[in-house]
């Protein structure tokens, strides 16, 4: 129902891998204790792939994105971008973070997508700010391009940033929970928004999320993962189209699957 | 396939503005005035001017307690033959000179500190061991080591600027949210780079109020000094032109003199201070 009037996401033909994500264990330590947050995970992603992994908290899926992301150094495994493995953060994987303070606030929305474009050497200030003012015109944002962070609602800070990332062409996309922290109303605009985008720019993105709901509008693959430690138990492509079969199955995975999967593992 | 379609981000829930009140009254006019912080101050300074004048009268003796109207008259004399304006210069000279080395300083060691462990056990350390000794309290020594004079003073007041603005500013630092800093990080800052683009104005609320304290201690600092050592250079200092006309028995000006250090510890506290503040932290919304 809801479905109709929602865009179709186009399912993605396998393309060349652009992330491998090869036997990595993720380790971290609290305390005196070290935990195993991802253990010997294997992952491909293609070019131009939607991937959502969704696990309940605790899965290392977090861990995973900030590893892709270059922030924590795998203690096993390699995880290869392009061919070359990645060391560390670097602007070919912009991250999309959940908290609003990923913004800064004393600088306008233009000077926040700026920033990193001149930051990071990639542009001269000139060809920056061309680039800044097409990306978010193209978010819809370019009459608050003077406004300063704290003027606006939680879902144009994250349009900022999302808009702040894509401007920077990365190779990958990579959100942490964009959503999270939006009412339910905003959440679908913005998950409406970068499907729209997606089908406008077709960027690879690796999008972590705890909602079957989000995972299954915004994947054209899902991979669940399930804790302790964090590994894959499924890995499913899909077209976009919400059906209640999905729905159904990612929910039984995410319960009783994980808890089996486990038991079988041990 | 669909057109891709921007969607209106200002059609996000926003709540209705507060429509005005049409029953409601104005206040009269004697009440409004009353509202203004300023009006109300300075109604207290004129009570508390009158009182003294009264008592300063009635005690008639201008040498123990000069009258708010004598102090007033050798103010505006001393402003206008030149020996405050003169004081005054001489005092700022040495102070900005020592605020800005103690800042720099300050802002040398801070870095030092969050970006390896020994600089922050180093900075930890001398905060813990100085912060609590007054500078004046250093002044024999600085008059040991760099002689009666200007140096002495810079040498005291890059004392009491450096722990305050170092302690401060190494806070706003370390609370500089972790996902700021991935984000600044994401897009290859790192180093001193980090730092001057992202940390600093991120900590800008503390750094700013570390500034203030050290503005104060510095102000203070000075003026102390300049009292006990009397004249440090060829022309004295405010303090100096407080010392030297208690010791001419000329009270008026010594009260002038109190004034003139009162009046630029407000310009700078209550104008200057706060121009920043407005121009940056409450422009940023850091801080309300």
């Amino acid at each position: 129902m809801q479905g109709a009037e929602r865009m179709a996401a186009p399912a993605v033909h396998p393309a060349e891998t652009l992330l491998d994500v090869r036997n990595v264990t993720l380790t971290y330590r609290t305390g005196r204790q070290i935990v195993t947050a991802v253990r010997g995970l294997d992952l491909g992603v293609a070019q131009g792939e939607r991937l959502v992994v969704i696990g309940p908290s605790g899965c290392g899926k977090s861990s995973l994105l900030k590893a892709v992301g270059g922030f924590i150094r795998p203690t096993a495994g390699t995880i290869l971008l392009e061919d070359r493995k990645v060391e560390r953060p670097g602007p070919d994987r912009m991250m999309v973070f959940q908290e609003f303070d990923q913004l800064l606030p004393w600088k306008t929305v233009l000077g926040n997508v700026v920033f990193p474009l001149v930051a990071s050497r990639r542009f001269p200030r000139a060809a920056a700010k061309e680039q800044a003012l097409r990306v978010l015109t193209l978010v819809g944002l370019e009459k608050f391009m003077h406004a300063f962070p704290h003027t606006l609602s939680g879902g144009m800070k994250q349009r900022v940033a999302i808009a702040r990332a894509l401007a920077m062409e990365p190779r990958l996309l990579l959100m942490d929970e964009p959503f999270a922290a939006l009412d339910a109303l905003n959440r679908r605009r913005m998950q409406d928004e970068v499907l729209r985008l997606w089908q406008e720019l077709h960027f690879t993105l690796l999008f972590i999320t705890h909602s079957i709901e989000e995972a299954i509008l915004l994947g054209s693959r899902i991979v669940v993962m399930s804790p302790h430690p964090g590994r894959i138990i499924a890995d499913i492509s899909h077209d976009g189209s919400p059906s209640p079969a999905l729905t159904r199955r990612l929910h039984h995975l995410l319960t009783e699957g994980g808890e089996d999967a486990r038991a079988t593992a041990s | 396939m669909l057109a891709p379609q921007p969607l209106d981000p200002t059609a996000e829930l926003r709540p209705a503005p507060v429509r005005d009140d049409p029953d409601a009254q104005d206040l009269p006019l004697w009440r409004r005035v009353l509202e203004v912080p300023l009006v109300r101050r300075l109604a207290i300074l004129a009570v508390l001017a009158s009182l003294w004048q009264a008592y300063a009268m009635f005690k008639g003796n201008a040498l123990i307690l000069p009258s708010f109207l004598d102090v007033a008259d050798a103010f505006f004399t001393a402003l206008g033959d030149g020996r405050i304006p003169a004081a005054v210069a001489t005092s700022l000279q040495v102070l900005v000179i020592g605020y800005a080395l103690g800042v720099a300083a300050a802002l040398v060691l801070t870095t030092l500190a969050i970006t390896t462990r020994l600089g922050r056990d180093l900075l930890a350390t001398l905060t813990a061991m100085f912060n609590p000794l007054p500078a004046v309290a250093l002044l024999p020594l600085a008059f040991l080591w760099f002689g009666l004079g200007q140096p002495s003073l810079i040498f005291v007041i890059i004392h009491s600027v450096l722990w305050p603005v170092a302690l401060s500013t190494l806070t706003g630092f370390t609370t500089v949210g972790e996902t700021m800093r991935m984000a600044a990080v994401n897009v290859d800052l790192r180093g001193p780079r980090l730092v001057v683009l992202v940390l600093i104005p991120a900590a800008f609320p503390q750094i700013l109020s570390g500034l203030r304290i050290g503005w104060a201690f510095a102000w203070r600092t000075l003026i102390a000094a300049e009292l006990v050592f009397g004249v440090t250079s060829s022309s004295g200092g405010l303090g100096w032109f407080i010392f030297e006309n208690r010791n001419r028995l000329e009270t008026d000006l010594v009260f002038a003199g109190l004034v003139t250090v009162i009046l630029i510890g407000l310009v700078v506290d209550a104008i200057l201070f706060r121009l920043i503040e407005r121009a940056t932290v409450q422009k940023w919304g850091m801080q309300r």
